[in-house]
């Protein structure tokens, strides 16, 4: 009987807590949300097991948590702290991204620029709430709307703070459709969410393609070469793809490699979120300043978009710096939703993307600039 | 420490507009270069045809008007897919060989019948 009694206290009924229970409510509506509403599904349905799986409750000393030394999940997470998944992820989205579309704009990828205030105005808010240089710096760069650049980052200035900062970035980008489209309406007038792109300015040749991500990784790794284990298998991986002479290297990482970085980098970063961890009044500011910092990206790239069209004579629809934040492909699907609700016939998605890919490469410099600045 | 002070002491205020001002230029001059690389690239074209004695002479055909034309001589390109083939492998030759409009061409040739179904989703040039 005693011994049964001994087996009930190591039981997760007898340790768990309301928090414990609050958590995994949260993994369960993110896995309703993957589910049922098809929010993000590649990744809030990961992170939303592995919350679940990261908040039932064990003894601590038997190597069962994530932050156990010689645990499985501990094994796991290592691909996180060391900022292993994010390269691996960037070598997977280079080989399926197709810049011709930015090529064919280079104009638009000052929008991608413009977007990347956010993150700017958020590190300043966060050194202002009281946050230390390096945790403000992490919490500032989910104003990039980069999952894998926000985890980057805060691996390597503030590694404490992964579970919240990869939630709030993560979640933010699940939210885009309810987050973007007020914003891009408030700063618009309904004549120039009526503006029309022309179709394309050129055709890209295979060369252009070809050289691109050549030009790319020597051009910004040289300016932040603290971006390189993000660009570098970035442009490595559309090199690859743009060769057209290692389809099966290709064909690999854009689909097995890149979905099993996705698998464990969700899984660890949801399993990271242990309530006694995650639920710190930290993790409440985080997530304000995720929010302040994710709209204020959005703003900026549509405010810059109006500027621009102060000085060019054939007017970018502004709605296009909305899709500026490097969330690929949700900002530009909801810059070209909200585009066609105004006029079906305004096509903008392949122009929202030219933004979303330069927005991609913004968000990976300003990590590398972010670093530099905190390892002074 | 909270508020501007903190800002001020972190040096916050340098950081974020020097980091302001890297990114914008950065990607501004990333986008100047590729505003400008079809040029580099027309340029050293240029001087490769230039420099070669036995430079092909351009084909100057209307590939769009003139299909029993183009159909003729993008029929050898086809030879190593065998007598059917897909039309996205076709494209793909189309690209490689940086042939123009190639969506385009596929589509008027198969509009004139110049690639007929060979089922299963392949296709075949028609026989004379």
């Amino acid at each position: 009987m005693e011994l049964f009694v001994e087996f009930l206290k190591t039981t997760g009924y007898y340790l768990a807590d309301i928090r414990y229970i609050f958590m995994i409510c949260v993994g369960i509506l993110f896995c309703f949300l993957a589910t049922a509403k098809k929010y993000e599904p590649l990744l809030l349905l990961p992170i939303g097991f592995g919350i679940i799986v990261g908040n039932i409750p064990f003894f601590k000393g038997f190597g069962l948590g994530i932050y156990e030394n010689n645990s499985v999940l501990h094994y796991l997470y290592f691909g996180v702290t060391s900022g292993l998944y994010p390269s691996i992820v960037f070598l997977g989205l280079g080989a399926m991204t197709d810049f011709s579309s930015m090529l064919a704009r280079p104009k638009l990828m000052l929008l991608g620029a413009a977007a990347q205030m956010g993150i700017y105005f958020t590190l300043l808010s966060a050194l202002a709430l009281g946050f230390a240089p390096k945790e403000a710096a992490s919490v500032a760069i989910i104003g990039g709307a980069d999952g894998p650049t926000s985890i980057f980052l805060t691996a390597k200035l503030a590694p404490h703070l992964i579970g919240p900062i990869a939630i709030a970035a993560y979640s933010y980008m699940a939210l885009i459709p309810i987050i973007q489209p007020p914003i891009m309406r408030l700063l618009t007038t309904r004549k120039e969410r009526l503006i029309r792109m022309p179709d394309t300015d050129r055709p890209i040749t295979r060369k252009e393609l070809l050289c691109f991500p050549i030009v790319g990784v020597i051009l910004c790794c040289f300016l932040a070469p603290a971006s390189i284990p993000l660009l570098g298998p970035f442009f490595f991986g559309n090199f690859m793809k743009e060769s057209r002479v290692v389809d099966r290297l290709t064909k690999t990482a854009s689909t097995a490699v890149i979905d099993t970085a996705t698998i464990f980098l969700g899984f660890t970063v949801g399993a990271s979120t242990q309530a006694d961890v995650f639920l710190t009044g930290k993790s409440v500011g985080i997530f304000l300043l995720g929010a302040v910092a994710f709209s204020i990206a959005t703003a900026s790239g549509v405010i810059f978009a109006k500027i621009m069209n102060i000085f060019l004579k054939e007017k970018i629809n502004p709605l296009l710096g909305a899709a500026g934040v490097s969330a690929v492909p949700g900002s530009a699907r909801e810059v070209h939703l909200v585009g066609l609700k105004e006029d079906p016939t305004n096509y903008l998605l392949m122009h929202a993307m030219a933004c979303n890919a330069s927005g991609v490469i913004g968000s990976a410099i300003c990590a590398g600039i972010l670093w530099s600045f905190m390892m002074r | 420490m909270i508020g501007l002070e903190a800002i001020s002491a972190h040096n916050g205020w340098a950081m974020a507009i020097t980091g302001s001002i890297i990114v914008m230029c950065g990607l501004s001059a990333l986008a100047f270069i590729i505003s400008q690389l079809h040029k580099v690239i027309g340029l050293f074209e240029k001087k490769k045809k230039e420099a070669s004695p036995f430079a092909q002479p351009s084909t100057d055909i209307d590939i769009l008007n003139d299909l029993p034309v183009t159909a003729l001589l993008y029929q050898p390109l086809t030879a190593e897919l065998g007598d059917s083939f897909p039309l996205a492998e076709l494209y793909r030759i189309f690209e490689r060989e940086s042939l123009p409009h190639p969506h385009l061409t596929i589509n008027a040739l198969r509009e004139a019948d110049y690639l007929q179904s060979s089922g299963d989703g392949l296709f075949s040039w028609k026989k004379d």
